[in-house]
């Protein structure tokens, strides 16, 4: 093994990994293509705001903004990138519970459905304990283990309905989602959690900051007397964000996965049912038991992503879901597919879609163009994330011919002999 | 004039990086001749058989038809040279009718509309002539194995192709549809065309072929006439050492019962009836029990009832002294159940995970391999690293490789590997040589002899009559979910276990104690 870069290359998980970031890349590239073209038909944006354009699309989250010359500047930004940590929090636990789901063999399109349920367990107990009643962390913690349990139960069903009916998991996950979102457009419709604008029907379900406390003896919502998630002093690193130690929990749940799948017999016994459930039926592992599991700590883990987003009391909740699915549960199946269900790897592409969302941001802040354009971007990488294994395959196709089977007949079963470029070298000549 | 050979490939040499696959091959096939290609898995027959068929370009050597040189670039090349192939794995659209499979890619049309009636009177004729009896406009799905091979070749006839090519074909086949199939290629050679018959089974080609062309780790080894040769020399000559195709195995010395069946009845799948009926049996320690009959006649329903894949509707089933009738799988492997089966790939193995991590697919738990539930990844690696080298078990990686990318013959060394060492006092085999060489054959057969040595109950489940005579001290023949006989291979012939296999003969009443 003379060249170690070679080696590097040829390893599967770099493959993985080369594969994303040409995914990401090629998403840029068409974003900023899209900014060039905006910019070219519209005569008020000119050549320099379509530069400005492109070097945001880039690299928006180091942009703090113009100067006094009307030039961008650059530099450390600490609220863009607090308000990114913030953001990728609910996506990294969205992701994990895709790819967790996703190792087992097992397609979660019902993140949407247990983010919803959590977001309602979450705030109706965090909401419904009285001020005072006990201390306020307990409540928090009361309120995160309830939103992680009514995602378990809200994954279950669909994993339930697989194991034991053979119900397709795609079909039943999309019916729980709108389930859910009836379910909590009702409960809160008949809760007393409305915080409803004067002189109009809108309103809001209170943040988690507020707290029930009596005031002259009735019952009414006070600013601070809630709970909220603890800064753990990142709100020193990065002021002026909404970031909070959400963040750094979200981490250690990702850090938890990986161990899980890939050091305990848990884990084992789910990948093997994913990879061939007829295998570890065999082996005498319960299959049946391990998809409902499987499905059920997907469902706990978007569960946990909506309780740590919304006791970050930053954010109002508007509780009539019943004509929408929340975006932070869809953009869980691009981030695992970004991170080809690599819990760690999750982290960093829930990173990445929460940059991608600031710099929409940054765009319509700092340039006439509309943030929109980076959707255009995550739908590109979106689809280009679904190709991420053709692409594996390509760069594979590539490094393999070094090792290439002559002898595709020892694999049998393969197709032959247009598979033979696939079939790694086997013993009977190594 | 007319060349000797209707197609000859002449010094072919193709490389891939780091790999000779076909080094300096030459292969003639003479008109109107059954010609084999045998060689071991891995040996370059398919690489070779790519060749011709364009979908690679040699480095070196040349292919000829009639005498000329000609060059073959894609696969429709090759059709337009006549050569046809029936692939081992079919290539036929499972919906589609058979007439319209047998068409597919070569029909005739007028303004854009199909001319199905021509294509059915030519099919029919060819259908007719050949003895190749299929239904025209039954669908692919729902018609035997069997017939679906017939389809393929009917689909070469179509094409008026006058090299066929058969790659593994008897692999799928029942013994009597073998014999039809053998007796099909002698037609073709008696109408003159050109029968290429890729196989590493030597009786077959001993059956049928006149010549017999053999490779050897992508080497040209010889090409012999089939009537100076036998099969000890052909094996000889593929695997390149003296072969043990006789099973040396001593007088077995059967002790105290290990399995015992009553009355076991499974409801069937696919229809209402039962697949195995009150069958009752036992095996005891120290003897080999192989369950012969045509494939489909209950035997997988039989082993899938006593290893917990299926339930059981009736009957009792102890396992060393333990009642595992109903029992979850866990259970009876702890109870001293090992299981070969019969499907290395839906079974066996976790194709996409690594070698190591299916060595110890029933293991993980015992306490030796995990603690706290986290697995202990170095005891794991030992382990592995232990059954690798003591059932030698050949591949890229050693305990990390990835399970698909190892040969056939390696699989099934890892799997009996781990189902052996587990010791248990009853070991299920399921066809345990399906699809595998010489080499690993003859290496299998000796690992079951051993186990038998070594005091252990072996239930054997086989469709290959050779294995059956071979291997068993008793021989159960099922058939229609019933055990029909019981022989002792000592005193029966192959023929007479045919007529058992085939329903005409029992000497058993219903599915009494055999």
């Amino acid at each position: 093994m003379k060249n170690t870069l070679l080696d590097l290359y040829r390893k599967d998980s770099t493959k993985k990994v080369l594969a994303s970031l040409i995914s990401i890349l090629a998403g840029l590239v068409v974003g900023a293509i899209v900014v060039v073209l905006v910019g070219l038909s519209k005569p008020n944006i000119g050549a320099s705001g379509i530069w400005d354009g492109v070097r945001l699309i880039f690299a928006g989250i180091l942009s703090t903004g113009r100067a006094a010359t009307g030039e961008l500047s650059w530099g450390f930004n600490a609220r863009a990138l607090g308000n990114m940590l913030f953001r990728a929090t609910p996506l990294i636990l969205t992701g994990l519970s895709v790819a967790v789901a996703n190792k087992t063999g097992l397609f979660n399109i019902g993140a949407p459905g247990q983010y919803l349920m959590g977001t309602m367990a979450t705030l109706v107990v965090a909401l419904s304990i009285p001020y005072g009643t006990m201390p306020v962390f307990f409540v928090w913690l009361l309120a995160f283990l309830a939103g992680c349990a009514a995602g378990a139960l809200w994954g279950a069903i669909p994993g339930a309905l697989k194991a034991f009916l053979n119900i397709n998991e795609v079909l039943a996950c999309i019916m729980t989602n709108w389930l859910a979102a009836n379910v909590v457009t009702w409960v809160f419709e008949e809760s007393n959690m409305k915080n409803i604008v004067e002189g109009t029907k809108a309103g809001y379900i209170y943040k988690t900051t507020y707290g029930l406390t009596q005031v002259d003896g009735a019952w009414t919502y006070v600013e601070g007397n809630g709970v909220a998630t603890a800064k753990m002093g990142l709100d020193k690193i990065f002021p002026g964000s909404q970031v909070n130690g959400g963040i750094l929990i979200a981490i250690v749940i990702a850090i938890g996965v990986a161990i899980l799948m890939s050091k305990t017999t848990l884990g084992y016994e789910l990948k093997a049912c994913g990879a061939n459930r007829h295998a570890a039926r065999y082996a005498g592992i319960r299959d049946k038991r391990n998809i409902v599991l499987s499905m059920a700590i997907a469902g706990g883990l978007s569960g946990a992503g909506a309780a740590l987003y919304w006791l970050s009391g930053n954010t109002e909740f508007f509780w009539s879901t019943y004509q929408s699915l929340p975006a932070a549960g869809f953009n869980g199946i691009p981030v695992a597919l970004l991170a080809v269900n690599n819990p760690i790897g999750v982290v960093f592409s829930a990173l990445f879609m929460a940059m991608l969302n600031i710099v929409g941001q940054q765009l319509t802040g700092f340039t006439a163009y509309n943030e929109y354009i980076t959707d255009v971007i995550i739908a590109v990488i979106v689809y280009l994330s679904a190709f991420s294994l053709l692409i594996r395959t390509k760069l594979s196709g590539k490094s393999k011919a070094g090792k290439t089977n002559a002898n595709a007949e020892l694999v049998k079963t393969e197709e032959k002999p247009t598979a033979e470029a696939e079939t790694e070298k086997g013993g009977e000549d190594a | 004039m007319q060349s000797e050979f209707i197609i000859e490939m002449l010094n072919i040499r193709k490389e891939f990086p780091g790999i000779v696959a076909n080094d300096d091959i030459t292969l003639q096939l003479r008109r109107g001749e059954i010609h084999a290609l045998l060689g071991e898995n891995g040996a370059g027959k398919s690489t070779l058989m790519s060749v011709l068929f364009g979908m690679y370009q040699p480095e070196k050597g040349e292919i000829r038809k009639n005498g000329e040189v000609v060059k073959i670039n894609n696969p429709n090349d090759a059709t337009a040279l006549k050569i046809g192939m029936v692939h081992q794995h079919f290539k036929l659209v499972d919906v589609f009718s058979v007439l319209d499979n047998i068409i597919l890619g070569a029909e005739d049309t007028k303004f854009g509309f199909l001319q199905k009636k021509e294509a059915r009177k030519k099919v029919q004729q060819l259908s007719e002539n050949y003895k190749l009896h299929v239904d025209l406009d039954a669908k692919v799905e729902d018609i035997t194995v069997g017939m679906q091979q017939r389809t393929e070749i009917l689909k070469m006839l179509y094409r008026d192709n006058e090299i066929l090519i058969f790659d593994e074909p008897t692999a799928v086949l029942t013994p009597q549809e073998i014999d039809e199939l053998m007796e099909i290629m002698r037609g073709f050679a008696r109408e003159g065309k050109s029968i290429l018959f890729i196989t590493h089974k030597l009786n077959e080609i001993m059956a049928v072929a006149d010549r017999c062309t053999v490779l050897r780790k992508g080497k040209y080894v010889g090409t012999v006439n089939v009537k100076d040769t036998n099969k000890q020399e052909l094996s000889n000559m593929m695997v390149g050492r003296p072969v043990q195709l006789q099973v040396q195995k001593d007088e077995a010395k059967p002790g105290e019962t290990i399995l015992s069946v009553q009355g076991l009845t499974i409801p069937s799948k696919s229809s209402k009836k039962d697949a195995v009926k009150n069958v009752s049996f036992d095996v005891r320690a120290g003897e080999i029990v192989c369950i012969a009959g045509i494939d489909g006649n209950g035997q997988s329903e039989l082993v899938y009832g006593i290893t917990g894949l299926e339930k059981t509707s009736r009957g009792k089933i102890t396992l060393n002294g333990t009642d595992i009738s109903k029992a979850s799988i866990s259970k009876r492997n702890a109870a001293g159940l090992s299981h070969i089966p019969e499907d290395r790939h839906k079974h066996g193995l976790v194709l996409d995970d690594t070698l190591e991590n299916n060595i110890v697919l029933q293991r993980y738990r015992e306490p030796a391999f995990q603690k706290f539930g986290f697995i202990k990844k170095a005891a794991v690696r030992e382990y592995a690293e232990k059954i690798i080298g003591q059932y030698d078990v050949r591949s890229g990686q050693g305990p990390v490789t990835l399970s698909r990318s190892m040969s056939g013959g390696n699989q099934q060394k890892a799997i009996i590997g781990r189902e052996v060492d587990r010791e248990n006092p009853l070991l299920i085999a399921v066809q345990p040589t399906r699809g595998l060489d010489v080499g690993a054959i003859e290496y299998i057969h000796s690992q079951l002899v051993s186990q038998r040595d070594a005091g252990k109950a072996v239930l054997l489940v086989s469709l290959e009559l050779d294995e059956v005579m071979n291997l068993s001290d008793r021989i159960l023949v099922m058939y229609e979910g019933e055990i029909v006989g019981e022989l002792d291979p000592k005193q029966t012939t192959v023929q007479e276990l045919g007529l058992y296999m085939a329903g005409a003969k029992r000497n058993t009443k219903g599915g009494e104690q055999a």
